[in-house]
């Protein structure tokens, strides 16, 4: 049978995967919809290997209210969990959400992976 | 007056608010230099009327008001009746470090006049929005600023339908200090590609078609990385 690329089959790009990036400290993903788009959620899981990466922040500049569990999340904890265990933060590696609503109910569980992993997640309401 | 050390007359304006800084430029002959430094350090021109009265009414002299200026605004110009005027406007100002243009047209012409070293080696920093021009003309002024270490692309929807031009690396350069694409930057994307920019920091538009290539380019010298997805 033919290996047909992804893009046809499904419409959604294959994963690529990026080289070392050693010099990679700070990692910003700016969401202006709730759930990361299969594009964005590709990007950011081709990155293998960040060694000197110190944190990763997730803006959320559009204010989006609502909470769903789409996969596109479940894909990213598990990266995220991966970046932590490799991580040589003290402390854990920290995790911002930057203009998250407030209230622990909303976000209380999201990435369970990446917590279990040694993650630290801080929430910056920033005007909620 | 006289008496008041000039590091203190300086320590004042620093502080004064923007719209006094004419005023204050006219307390004393003391106050006049470093008051227009800052007036004059940004100006910005929405209409080319505008652009040619600067030109017919300042003085082009090498340590005049025209050398405080470093950074130059142009808006909604989206054609120019006289595309020389602003190579013009761009040669007379000798310390000009940052060009923003928002909704203008970048004459074809200008980037052999940044190629032949009329003026742009000081400049670092260019933000484009919406340019009106082709992609050779934009690909072409981008290559020819030698001190080029931040560049910010947004929005090319209106740039003519042409043949992708061909590209040759006569050099190698190093990397942009940052390099931000956002929105409908996909041919941009491409040519700098293919001219094999890098960047220390990169903003990019998670929608841009040829993304895994700008990262794999800059991947020995990431140190920050922005992705924003619409």
């Amino acid at each position: 049978m033919t290996d047909l690329p992804d893009t046809l089959l499904n419409g959604i790009p294959r994963p690529i995967r990026l080289p070392l990036l050693p010099a990679l400290t700070s990692l910003v993903i700016v969401l202006f919809a709730w759930n990361p788009v299969p594009r964005l959620t590709n990007i950011m899981c081709s990155i293998d290997s960040a060694p000197a990466l110190k944190s990763i922040t997730i803006d959320n500049p559009g204010w989006s209210r609502l909470l769903s569990s789409g996969s596109s999340w479940v894909d990213v904890d598990r990266w995220l969990s991966r970046i932590a265990k490799h991580a040589e933060v003290a402390g854990g590696f920290p995790l911002t959400l930057r203009r998250w609503p407030e209230g622990k109910s909303v976000w209380e569980g999201f990435l369970p992976e990446f917590r279990e992993s040694g993650g630290i997640i801080k929430v910056d309401h920033g005007g909620w | 007056m006289d008496s008041i050390p000039q590091e203190l007359i300086d320590s004042i304006i620093d502080n004064v608010p923007e719209p006094s800084l004419l005023s204050c430029s006219l307390v004393a002959k003391r106050w006049r230099q470093k008051s227009q430094r800052r007036a004059f350090d940004t100006i910005s021109f929405f209409s080319e009327a505008e652009v040619n009265r600067w030109c017919a009414d300042i003085p082009q002299d090498s340590d005049g008001i025209s050398s405080y200026v470093r950074h130059l605004k142009i808006g909604v110009i989206f054609s120019w009746d006289e595309p020389t005027l602003l190579s013009r406007i761009m040669g007379s100002l000798s310390s000009l470090t940052t060009l923003s243009m928002y909704a203008t047209g970048i004459p074809d012409e200008l980037p052999g006049h940044i190629w032949r070293g009329e003026f742009g080696k000081g400049i670092t920093t260019v933000h484009l929005r919406l340019p009106h021009c082709t992609l050779l003309t934009l690909t072409s002024m981008i290559l020819s600023l030698p001190n080029l270490k931040e560049l910010c692309v947004e929005r090319c929807r209106d740039m003519p339908e042409e043949p992708p031009p061909t590209y040759s690396v006569t050099h190698q350069r190093g990397p942009l200090n940052s390099l931000k694409l956002f929105e409908g930057v996909d041919r941009i994307g491409e040519a700098l590609t293919k001219l094999q920019f890098t960047s220390r920091r990169l903003s990019l538009d998670v929608g841009i078609t040829n993304i895994e290539q700008l990262l794999l380019l800059s991947s020995e010298t990431l140190v920050e990385l922005k992705l924003c997805s619409a």
